[in-house]
């Protein structure tokens, strides 16, 4: 008895399930044709970092105080910069980053004294080798605003 | 207790190698199966391809460096790692976490272990031969990681609290987001029941399958739902109430036999219990108060000694042993993962098994090879 018993239950199952599937084929569809459609990125996105630009001076606040640098568990960044005159405070000249080692933690960002770290929202990337990873922030910056 | 099979002659047995690139091990898992036909002699997994030195890395970086590593671990529930390491330190340090922080990092938490249930429900199903489930659990899973990625920023690895709170308070969208997906979970269980639970052929795959027995359990310091499901009502949220968990209203739910449809039980029932955890933390969370300890200096230093602290995570007990000789780096720093205790009961449980069945055990175990590596 229990064997027949079995097998209609077993098979009912079947049909129970088969019912889901078919329902679902007409439900609205969940996923985006990526290239051609792309969704709202999340509005704490986590990109690689970057200097802000701030409105009031036209350029980022970096000290070059080496803060986030010695923050980075990955060692990402490498900071330089100089005083232009012995009064002057100090102002960033290069600021490299390594963007294949860089965990997105954000300590770099919650660091900084002058909150001028921020995430990028870019998250198509491609590089053809290591080195394409490393960028130097303030020429990118300069770049994207001449 | 498994009965014991007699020893075969030593010519029949051969040796096959299940992984380390086996889909149905979800990462480098190498188990050596010695085979008798198509029976089980011996189990005898390998590990160690994911090795990272997570632990030696918590030696040689400050507390606060090591957070992105906790989520790495366990890539599936990355936030409860964190929430542990943040714990751990936090009593370690005697810091004082804001109200509406500690709601936060609960709400996130059972999110994530949601979702990692959801993942295992998926694959789970997926090594059983079915694909379709798989794909609905996804889409639901994929439900929890917008939710997160909305304060978190990000996926997978979150790196989201912070030693005194979280690093970004939440929104009113979150808890709508939060609201809304609890109740979409709750209506599509009954999806699930009608595609997989009842579903005859997984049925067969599962019942008397892998049995655990409490004893073998207690043997090899199995937790989580593996233990569960053998009928111990043991969870560390209850046992030794951390955070906020000894103000909720949640059963913890068990097995009988301790086979893998046990387990599958014993998770599908977390999931719902998980809900019911984040509805109440929903509707005490404070408006304001603060999401984060502003006092916590970046090179924190706990003072001299140890701390052991242990949490549960989506697998089971997990905990974190500090030590501290008064400087910013920790002086040693072990974890204590799930998996690696779950993953060895194998030995036992796998003897005397079919080649096909070990992968419906395997599967139903739930490990998480990089947390065992780590
Ligand atoms: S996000 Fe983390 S890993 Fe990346 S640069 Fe900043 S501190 Fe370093
Ligand atoms: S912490 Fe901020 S100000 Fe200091 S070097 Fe880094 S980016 Fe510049």
């Amino acid at each position: 008895m229990g064997y027949w018993k079995e097998i209609v239950e077993g098979g009912w199952s079947l049909v129970e399930g088969m019912r889901v599937t078919v329902r679902r084929l007409w439900r609205p569809v969940v996923t985006v044709q990526y290239p051609r459609k792309q969704l709202n990125l999340s509005p704490a996105y986590r990109g690689h970092i970057e200097l802000r630009l701030f409105a009031d001076t036209g350029t980022h606040k970096c000290i070059a105080c080496g803060a986030c640098q010695r923050a980075c568990p990955s060692h990402v960044i490498r900071v330089q910069g100089i005083k232009p005159h012995m009064k002057s405070p100090k102002k960033a000249t290069h600021y490299f980053i390594d963007f294949s080692r860089c965990s997105l933690c954000g300590l770099c960002v919650e660091t900084c004294p002058t909150q001028t770290l921020q995430y990028s929202r870019e998250y198509e990337l491609e590089g053809d080798s290591r080195w394409s990873s490393v960028v130097d922030l303030i020429a990118r910056q300069e770049q994207s605003r001449s | 207790m498994p009965k014991p099979i007699a020893p075969p002659a030593v010519d029949r047995v051969y040796t096959l190698n299940l992984g380390p690139q086996h889909p149905s091990t979800h990462g480098v898992l190498r188990v050596l199966l010695d085979l008798d036909g198509e029976f089980i002699v011996k189990a005898d997994p390998v590990l160690g391809y994911g090795h990272r030195g997570h632990e030696k890395m918590g030696e040689n970086r400050t507390y606060k460096q090591f957070m992105p590593n906790t989520s790495r671990m366990d890539y599936l529930s990355g936030l409860l790692f964190n929430h542990g390491f943040a714990l751990a330190v936090e009593k370690f340090a005697g810091i004082d976490v804001p109200l509406r922080a500690k709601y936060i990092r609960t709400i996130c938490a059972e999110l994530n272990r949601i979702s990692s249930h959801l993942l295992w429900f998926g694959t789970y199903v997926m090594d059983l031969g079915g694909f379709t489930p798989f794909l609905y659990a996804f889409d639901d899973r994929e439900n929890i990681l917008d939710i997160l990625d909305r304060v978190t920023g990000s996926r997978l690895t979150y790196s989201y609290c912070r030693f005194g709170g979280v690093c970004q308070d939440v929104d009113e969208t979150f808890l709508e987001m939060t609201k809304t997906f609890i109740d979409r979970l709750r209506s599509r269980f009954s999806d699930y029941h009608n595609l997989v639970t009842k579903n005859i052929i997984f049925i067969h795959r599962t019942r008397n399958v892998g049995v655990i027995h409490p004893e073998q359990a207690r043997q090899f310091g199995v937790t989580g739902p593996n233990l569960r499901a053998c009928g111990i009502p043991f969870d560390v949220r209850k046992m030794e109430p951390y955070e906020l968990y000894d103000q909720f209203d949640f059963e913890i739910p068990t097995g009988t036999n301790g086979d893998a449809l046990d387990r599958y039980n014993v998770r599908l029932e977390e999931m719902e219990q998980s809900c019911r955890i984040i509805e109440q933390a929903l509707a005490r969370m404070p408006k304001g108060g603060g999401y984060l300890n502003r006092s916590v200096s970046s090179r924190l230093t706990p003072p001299k000694g140890e701390v052991y602290f242990a949490f549960e995570s989506a697998r089971g007990l997990t905990a974190y042993y500090l030590v501290s000789d008064g400087s910013p780096h920790p002086y040693r720093c072990h974890i204590r993962v799930p998996s690696f205790s779950n993953l060895h009961v194998l030995v036992d449980v796998l003897r005397g098994t079919m080649v096909a069945d070990a992968i419906s055990i395997l599967g139903s175990i739930d490990v998480v090879i990089p947390e065992i590596d780590r």
